[in-house]
């Protein structure tokens, strides 16, 4: 029998919903023999439009992007930790562009078999339905999503992983 | 974070009292430092005059974006304010400014604070929607209209 997920992408954004999605996906990667990639989408777009309404200045947009390059690579590294504690090889990529976009074309590009979100925020107006990155993610990406919730127990799998 | 879970009733002033840019700001400081979301109230205001004073907040239509990364706070932080009779902002398009966002977020938390202010950004660009909330009464009628939209 073919195996159902063979590539799984976790998509990060810094919050602590998506480290416990990356525990989640480090168990999965370990359970089911998966290959694990790692993304992180830095917001340009939200940036852009941020310049373009004359909110940020043009020092502002630079600022922003350099902290949002340096998050990146922050919370990248400690995925890549958090694998390497369990042995886990993962695949690591920082790209720029819009969040949802981003993260479906990495899907098509590596087809992947599995995405792996972190908890989405209680969409509270339509406004959020439209507009969250994730939930469009969620929405847009061709393979099957799993969301991660109940962080306490994806971190009990995760320390009980060897 | 949605924006939507920021805002809460005690971080919404109506009517603000303040007839000057630094008044202004300085009141929805305090709104927040009331609120128990600045742990330092002073550096909070010199942080956002200090991004005034490179280039106003204040867009169009009467709405302003006062906005500063700071050490003040220790999560992503918003006040909104609403002053009726409007202000001189030095915005964009000289009128008085009148609906205002304050958004103050740690130096370790530049994505949540730009998708909120993109989210602002957002917002702003439906008038029908900053005049319903110009004309708001009470912070509650606030919070109720971004749990509609």
């Amino acid at each position: 029998m073919m195996t159902p997920i063979r590539k799984i992408l976790v998509y990060i954004d810094g919050t602590e919903q998506s480290i416990a999605a990356a525990q989640y996906s480090i168990v999965l990667a370990k359970s089911l023999k998966a290959e694990l990639f790692a993304l992180y989408v830095v917001n340009t777009r939200a940036l852009n439009e941020l310049v373009k309404s004359r909110i940020f200045i043009e020092s502002e947009q630079e600022e922003y992007s350099r902290d949002l390059q340096e998050d990146a690579v922050r919370y990248l590294n400690h995925v890549k930790e958090l694998a390497h504690k369990k042995g886990v090889p993962v695949v690591t990529e920082n790209i720029s562009g819009a969040v949802h976009l981003e993260i479906k074309n990495k899907v098509n590009e590596l087809s992947i078999d599995l995405l792996v979100l972190g908890e989405i925020s209680q969409i509270r107006s339509r406004r959020d339905e439209l507009y969250n990155e994730t939930e469009r993610a969620m929405r847009s990406v061709p393979c099957s999503v799993l969301i991660a919730k109940d962080e306490e127990k994806i971190w009990s799998l995760y320390e009980a992983l060897e | 974070m949605a924006l939507i879970d920021l805002i809460e009733e005690r971080v919404i002033k109506i009517p603000l009292k303040g007839q000057t840019k630094t008044e202004v700001i300085r009141e929805l400081v305090d709104v927040l430092a009331s609120a128990g979301k600045i742990v330092d109230p002073p550096g909070a205001l010199a942080a956002v005059m200090e991004r005034e004073s490179k280039g106003s907040t204040g867009l169009e239509e009467g709405i302003a974006v006062p906005h500063a990364k700071t050490e003040a706070v220790k999560t992503l932080t918003i006040a909104i304010g609403i002053s009726p009779q409007g202000i001189d902002f030095d915005a964009l398009d000289r009128k008085p400014s009148q609906l205002f966002f304050l958004m103050l977020a740690p130096p370790d938390q530049s994505g949540p604070h730009i998708e909120a202010l993109a989210e602002i950004a957002r917002m702003t660009r439906s008038k029908a929607f900053c005049r319903t909330l110009i004309n708001s009464q009470t912070p509650r009628e606030v919070v109720e209209l971004f749990q509609d939209d």
